[in-house]
């Protein structure tokens, strides 16, 4: 027997194969007394609904946080949490703060400043039609 | 009140302790299983610590109670795991069901029995064994005729380690976090039904894997004596992994199950196996409640579409000998390394490249940064080349033909086997 086998783990990217939403979980916290909140009571009385039969992957949670500022706070699957305080916003306001934050995938933000990224890195890079000999038209 | 006699109370207490499960082992009598589907009353314990027992306490003859002991009230002990009818109300299970795509034919009540590991709930009726039996059996079954019909020529330990690396648990494990799966602190019957649950300090249930328990299982686990590749065919499970035998200390007054399997026995990473039971549980799910064809689909879609790259698995001990062997086989010319360029050979990084030919044929390139490397890489090359053939993408699996309208099965090319083994 010459041939060993060396222990490896499949990788998953999402989107190939399944999607899963990285946003599981969206807090939703409001004061019902504080002038800054107006807009979150408008949100969850008019849009939240909607909101949330649109989107069944994400579970909502709205409590009261009383004297406090309303904010928006999205669970990611990859453990991380993001948090947008929506003080005096209006309701569609906080509802584009709401798809930012169902959107968002929950890593990071850093900064990007390669063309590709890949779990097969190419030798080459991407091709470029300024080098080289040119094309020819 | 009445006078407590010491004597006739402990007597009783004696009596009454063997009739009742030991607190530490989690196994529900079957009395329990009517109990629990309807919700059992909140009555508190009438049976109080008061020291003044009331004559139901005190029995006039020592001998009465040893024959007839008080019958244990169930409906008073906590539930193990959520009651079933809970989960049509947890958000976190909708959620999942919605994450995951699920089928409205597979009831939440099931994706909540998915959840739960026999470490938590030692009863078949209310964990996830046979549903991750169910996909255990398919996922294996699904991935191994995706790598043999897709590399027909892979050894026989690439492909155990390719198996693994699909459906092994740590797979399963990252596939399970990656659907946002949470644990439980602590399972039981308060617990939200969209947690897994699972508990690691008591014995969990191994599926009754696909395998034999062979007669020398114990000399093999403990001095290690060498398995033949062909014996690991024959005997063992599907990744070529040692079906352990009866393991002694796992049931020492811990007692799950009698009738059930035998294989009970302690895993070494408790959560890891909870999750990747959970995830074959899922795929036993869809199968049961959505057939046989949406369960392959899901089991392509989170499991077969992830990226393992077969080249990596590779470790060749001799690889010029196998070359050759192999060139001897299949009736080609020995093989021949030839030097195609050098660069720097008397500098600090010398860089040559070899190529290995039959004939005239090019089998096979390597770059090292000496002549000797880079023979031994242009092999390793030539015979990774080979052994990776692949007839693409399109290639169909005997599954296929399972279907109504399916054309007849034609036969796909599967090597006769390994150069050396």
């Amino acid at each position: 027997m010459t041939i060993r086998a060396l222990e490896k783990v499949s990788v998953g990217q999402n989107g190939v194969g399944a999607f899963i939403l990285q946003c599981k979980r969206m807090d939703i916290h409001y004061c019902d007394y504080s002038g800054s909140s107006r807009g979150m009571n408008a949100f969850i009385k008019s849009q939240l609904a909607k909101f949330a039969s649109t989107h069944p992957q994400i579970e909502f949670a709205v409590s009261p946080r009383p004297r406090k500022h309303p904010v928006l706070t999205g669970h990611y699957i990859n453990g991380k949490h993001k948090s947008i305080c929506v003080k005096n916003m209006d309701s569609l306001q906080i509802l584009k703060k709401a798809e930012l934050l169902r959107d968002a995938s929950g890593e990071k933000i850093r900064k990007v400043n390669k063309p590709i990224t890949s779990i097969t890195e190419s030798v080459r890079g991407v091709w470029s039609p300024y080098h080289g000999k040119g094309m020819a038209v | 009140m009445k006078r407590i006699r010491i004597d006739r109370l402990s007597s009783q207490l004696l009596a009454a302790t063997p009739a009742r499960p030991p607190p530490s082992s989690n196994r529900i009598p079957r009395a329990l299983a009517a109990s629990r589907l309807s919700p059992a009353p909140s009555v508190c314990q009438t049976r109080c610590q008061s020291t003044a027992a009331s004559p139901e306490v005190i029995y006039e003859d020592a001998g009465r109670d040893v024959a007839a002991p008080k019958p244990i009230d169930y409906s008073k002990r906590p539930l193990p795991s959520p009651h079933p009818d809970r989960a049509l109300r947890s958000a976190k299970l909708a959620a999942l069901h919605a994450r995951l795509s699920l089928s409205s034919k597979i009831p939440l009540q099931t994706l909540a029995r998915t959840l739960i590991d026999p470490s938590a709930d030692a009863h078949p009726r209310f964990n996830n064994v046979n549903l991750a039996f169910v996909g255990a059996a398919l996922l294996q079954y699904h991935t191994s005729e995706f790598l043999v019909t897709r590399y027909p020529r892979l050894p026989m330990t690439i492909l155990f380690a390719a198996m693994k690396g699909y459906a092994g648990v740590p797979a399963l494990h990252q596939i399970a976090r990656a659907w946002g799966i949470e644990a439980a602190a602590t399972p039981g019957e308060e617990v939200d039904p969209g947690l897994l649950q699972f508990a690691p300090d008591r014995p969990t249930v191994t599926m009754n894997r696909w395998g034999y328990v062979r007669a020398e299982s114990k000399e093999l686990q403990r001095y290690k004596w060498r398995r033949g590749v062909s014996s690991r065919i024959l005997y063992d499970d599907a990744f070529g992994e040692l079906v352990p035998g009866e393991s002694e200390q796992s049931h020492d007054g811990l007692e799950l199950s009698k009738q059930r399997n035998t294989k009970d026995m302690i895993v070494e990473d408790v959560a890891q196996n909870a999750h990747a039971n959970f995830v074959r549980a899922v795929i036993g799910a869809v199968y049961l409640h959505c057939g046989r064809d949406v369960a392959k689909t899901f089991a392509k879609a989170h499991v077969l579409s992830r990226q393992l790259d077969l080249a990596n698995l590779f470790n060749f001990k001799l690889p010029t000998r196998e070359l050759v062997r192999l060139c001897a086989r299949e009736n080609f010319d020995a093989p021949v390394a030839r030097l195609l360029s050098e660069t720097g050979r008397l500098s600090r990084t010398p860089v040559f490249v070899v190529g290995i030919y039959s004939g005239t044929d090019k089998l096979g390139e390597g770059v090292g940064p000496s002549l000797d490397a880079a023979r031994i890489s242009a092999a390793i090359n030539a015979l990774k080349s080979w052994y990776l053939y692949s007839p693409g993408d399109t290639v169909g699996v005997p599954s296929d033909t399972l279907a109504e309208d399916a054309a007849p099965w034609k036969p796909v090319y599967v090597d006769i086997g390994e150069i050396i083994s």
